[in-house]
């Protein structure tokens, strides 16, 4: 079953076309890594599958909701099964680790505090961080905060799971362990979405791969039809040899 | 310019709009709400009481000696009371607070937007207006009042010790005509402008800090544009409020 439907789905912010007549479907359990150059319009696919932007053209459904039209109060309902973990982590910086993972659980459900406390536990066991309920958010170290900013994201058992760049700006070993955490979310069933830069992390955990560039999706398809794609931008884009991609870079 | 301006105004009438549609989670939001009026009761008070202080001590000095040459020193209790009550307490008050909670409503939720913490309410299902916004303009309407009130009240004190020391004029004397003369249009309009004054201060100042973007500086410019408005907000109200309890109470 499709959890997910983009269908020719245009955005436009500030005059400037981001996303252009693009369509793809998710289906439920699946992960879906979304690659490309920066500025390609990645994020912006996440944003609309979680209606913080609105395409001005084409619709987009979530789990059977069709969420294009939405007014901002009946969107919750949907976003409260969709958690995200930011870029830049978006974690509230002014409370705990422990008030952070919390914060969504004691917001949106009526779970009794000691339920709540007891999930707040199970993900912080889930990230490898129990010992740091106590700790604000910033004494957290980079990795550290990124792994609260999946517990949380946990928390709230969503069915659909956005990643945007979770091993951004983070050291190799760390990315490593954030990369193991994304793979280990798919066991508990979840929905995944990544956006990233690093070909290698969308080889490790994709069941399909989408390439976009310039608003739109190039292809979706496997790791392995990925690798043997005869697609010239996709060959470059995918190589190792950066020689080879700034050539690509210069031609276009 | 003007398109900007209107455009400004509209999404400002969306937060209101978006404010009282929250209200109905009230309730909810009790936790908040408190921890806003504590902040507002231990942070804004002395800065509020301290203006009152000085404004109280400044009026009696200067309308003093100016009534002293007419020898109508007499008038002074009333009108340093009738003077804070009716304007200073509540003009004072407000543009203190503005400067004080107003600055702090957009820094801190300017902040929030920056860092995308405002964008992950919203990601999560969160309404960040009924989380952020509801509490900090519920707990301003509430504990604005007692502040005029009590900066009202230290400012009539300072006025009548000040009036003791320079003009040699009696306690007793000063107290009753400063009381005697308040008229139920007196503490009509005085207890009617801190509510306003309230309303609007912390709604722009969360409005300011909605809006923010463009970083740090951004951050600063936003927190300057929110105390600005809010300052000409609590003059234009004043203004206004009065002229309408003139016309309906004389």
């Amino acid at each position: 079953m499709d959890i997910i439907k983009i269908n020719d789905a245009s955005l436009c912010i500030a005059d400037k076309d981001i996303l252009n007549s693009v369509s793809l479907t998710i289906k439920e359990g699946e992960t879906l890594a979304i690659i490309g150059p920066s500025g390609a319009g990645k994020s912006s696919l996440l944003k609309i599958i979680n209606g913080l932007w609105h395409p001005y053209y084409g619709t987009v459904e979530v789990d059977g909701t069709e969420i294009t039209h939405l007014r901002e109060h009946e969107l919750n309902t949907v976003r409260q099964k969709i958690a995200v973990v930011f870029q830049s982590n978006a974690l509230f910086d002014s409370l705990t680790v422990e008030d952070n993972v919390a914060f969504f659980l004691r917001e949106n459900t009526s779970l009794p505090e000691e339920e709540i406390l007891e999930r707040v536990y199970q993900e912080l066991c889930f990230v490898n961080l129990v010992g740091t309920e106590k700790l604000e958010v910033n004494e957290l170290s980079g990795g550290m905060k990124k792994r609260v900013a999946i517990a949380r994201a946990l928390a709230i058992k969503p069915k659909i799971i956005l990643f945007d760049e979770p091993t951004a700006g983070l050291d190799p070993i760390t990315s490593k362990l954030i990369i193991g955490l994304v793979k280990n979310v798919k066991t508990l069933g979840a929905t995944s979405v990544i956006v990233t830069h690093t070909i290698s992390n969308a080889f490790e955990v994709a069941d399909r791969i989408a390439v976009v560039n310039n608003g739109e999706i190039i292809t979706v398809s496997t790791p392995e039809e990925l690798k043997t794609s005869d697609d010239k931008f996709i060959k470059e884009f995918i190589s190792d040899d950066i020689s080879v991609a700034t050539e690509i870079y210069k031609c276009d | 310019m003007l398109i900007r301006a209107i455009s400004g105004i509209q999404d400002y009438a969306f937060l209101l709009l978006e404010f009282f549609r929250g209200l109905k989670y009230i309730k909810k939001a009790k936790n908040d709400i408190l921890s806003e009026m504590y902040l507002i009761g231990t942070k804004a008070f002395a800065v509020i009481a301290v203006g009152g202080l000085f404004i109280g001590v400044i009026l009696a000095v200067e309308v003093g000696h100016h009534l002293q040459e007419f020898g109508t020193l007499t008038m002074l209790g009333k009108t340093v009371s009738l003077g804070m009550l009716r304007e200073l307490g509540p003009i004072i008050g407000g543009l203190l607070f503005a400067a004080r909670t107003g600055a702090k409503n957009t820094s801190e939720l300017g902040a929030m937007q920056l860092s995308e913490q405002i964008d992950a309410m919203r990601a999560f299902g969160t309404n960040p207006v009924n989380k952020l916004v509801m509490p900090k303009i519920v707990a301003a309407v509430i504990m604005f009042f007692p502040l005029v009130i009590a900066a009202d009240f230290i400012g009539i004190v300072s006025g009548m010790l000040i009036s003791m020391a320079n003009f040699n004029l009696d306690l007793g004397f000063f107290w009753n005509s400063a009381v005697a003369a308040i008229e139920f249009k007196d503490l009509f309009l005085g207890s009617i402008k801190p509510f306003f004054f309230a309303f609007f201060i912390s709604s722009i100042s969360c409005y300011y800090g909605f809006k923010t973007k463009g970083g740090t500086s951004g951050l600063g410019q936003a927190t300057i544009n929110s105390v600005v408005m809010s300052s000409l907000m609590v003059l234009v109200l004043d203004f206004t409020l009065t002229k309408i309890v003139w016309i309906l109470l004389g």
